[in-house]
């Protein structure tokens, strides 16, 4: 089965399904159609209507307040719009503007073929300028969890620090799609070489100039 | 663009950036042109500071062939080690997933990109300017960083030159190595020059920094709608007329030098 007609399939069974902050529904009429959860319930003629894969990942780009979006599950997606379609395959690409591969995410995870990746195997392998994130403690990692991805992210972490104990894994419960973390994105690989870098500096002072 | 490839799909890779919202525009512009042909069986992107990322676009794609084409304007760190190393590829063709990787040449190093720059100029300017009169300067980052960046504007230099373009002169400069793209007065001695910047995308480079080196803005300005700063040509200095492309990775016609870099693997790399 394709990435579209597992969508399909999911959603003919469910007919409603939370992602994210999304909802996805799929009419009588067979039309699949997506919009912000908070605007469940208002009539569409109150929403624009957005119809192509360009509009919506102009919509995804900003927030409310106008702030770039660069990760794409953080809190904050705009609401006030609308999207439907007939064809699942347009439509899993309507829903990969907002929320880039995270449905095939899932279903890759689900089915057992994209294991999740440990922490400590993601910042080993970097290089340059990001070298010195595999530097960090089991401390910062939980700092970079508290701080970084459970504020400011909606993914769910699947991936353990490191390769001794993975994560239960992740079901998905009636009428919801999860949004899966697989693997430590570009922020939280930044915000390690941050940390380690700090800490670093930190336990070797700069020799005091000679004069 | 006769290539025809519907059992393959097409991955496009970018830098991307948590800054800049322009900066993955042209993957995204291109991938749509390529896409409205039916070439390919589908047409991705993915980024290495932006999602879809390098590490979750596999699973995304449901062609067992698929042709990835760094959109990068010269081999370098990224090409030769960060993208194969986040894709999990060596070589000119990997297994993995199921699927064949073809990893084809960056788009800034295919031979095409001599013409597409040869025409870009040529657009910029109407027909009461002489070519003949015209110098076209390429420009470049220019640091230690990247030396293959420059390798790969002075390789375009010589090859516009060779290529029996209009111009009076074709040359290379840089921001931050000689020779100096702020120099640009005394660089050329014709009437005319146009400015074209050998990035792939449009950035502070292209919107702010050059400006300000070429005196066209007296200092970095966060506009509004930054892509204004193209759309003023041409600029006065005295008896000499300056025009300012955008960044030439922004062109529309770059879809097609994707396609040309696939085509160019099928030719060469193919085993
Ligand atoms: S590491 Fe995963 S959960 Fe954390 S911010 Fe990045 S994408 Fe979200």
């Amino acid at each position: 089965m394709n990435l579209a007609d597992s969508l399909s399939s999911l959603l003919s069974a469910e007919n409603r399904l939370t992602f994210g902050e999304l909802v996805l529904c799929l009419d009588a009429g067979g039309s699949y159609s997506a919009r912000h959860r908070n605007d469940e319930g208002r009539a569409v003629s109150d929403l624009a209507d957005l119809d192509s894969v360009r509009a919506l990942r102009e919509m995804a780009k900003h927030d409310e307040a106008g702030e770039y979006r660069p990760l794409k599950t953080a809190p904050g997606l705009k609401s006030g719009w609308h999207t439907a379609t007939d064809s699942p395959r347009e439509f899993l690409q309507r829903l990969d503007a907002i929320y880039p591969g995270l449905f095939a995410t899932w279903v890759a995870y689900d089915s057992g073929t994209f294991p999740p990746v440990p922490l400590r195997d993601t910042l080993g392998r970097q290089t340059g300028m990001y070298r010195f994130a595999g530097g960090i403690t089991d401390g910062m990692a939980h700092r970079i969890l508290a701080e970084l991805c459970t504020p400011g992210c909606l993914r769910c972490i699947t991936w353990p620090i490191d390769g001794t104990a993975p994560l239960p894994r992740v079901a998905r419960g009636a009428g919801t799609l999860p949004l899966l973390c697989t693997e430590a994105c570009t922020f939280a690989v930044s915000r390690a070489r941050e940390l380690a870098k700090e800490a670093y500096d930190l336990a070797n002072p700069p020799a005091p100039a000679q004069g | 663009m006769s290539l025809s490839k519907p059992d393959a799909a097409l991955l496009i890779l970018g830098h991307g950036s948590t800054e800049n919202p322009d900066s993955s525009q042209p993957c995204w512009d291109h991938a749509e042109t390529i896409a409205a042909t039916g070439q390919f069986g589908s047409v991705h992107c993915a980024f290495w500071k932006e999602e879809p990322s390098f590490r979750q676009v596999l699973p995304m794609i449901e062609e067992a062939e698929v042709y990835i084409v760094p959109n990068f304007i010269s081999e370098g760190y990224f090409t030769r080690q960060v993208l194969p190393r986040e894709l999990e590829i060596s070589g000119h063709t990997t297994s993995r997933l199921g699927k064949t990787l073809h990893y084809c040449d960056p788009v800034g190093i295919h031979p095409a990109m001599t013409g597409l720059l040869t025409r870009r100029a040529l657009e910029m300017i109407d027909e009461s300017v002489k070519p003949e009169e015209t110098s076209l300067i390429i420009v470049g980052h220019g640091t230690g960083l990247n030396q293959k960046s420059t390798e790969a504007i002075k390789v375009q230099v010589e090859a516009i030159a060779a290529s029996g373009a209009p111009f009076a002169k074709v040359l290379d400069a840089y921001m931050e190595e000689a020779p100096f793209i702020a120099d640009w007065q005394t660089l050329t001695d014709t009437p005319n020059v146009i400015v074209v910047p050998f990035f792939i995308a449009d950035g502070l480079h292209s919107y702010q920094d050059i400006p300000v080196l070429l005196g066209i803005e007296s200092e970095p300005t966060a506009a509004a709608s930054q892509r204004e700063v193209f759309r003023q040509n041409p600029h006065a200095f005295g008896d000499r007329t300056l025009w300012y492309s955008s960044a030439i990775g922004t062109d529309p016609s770059l879809a097609g030098v994707i396609v040309d870099q696939v085509a160019y693997f099928d030719e060469h790399y193919l085993a």
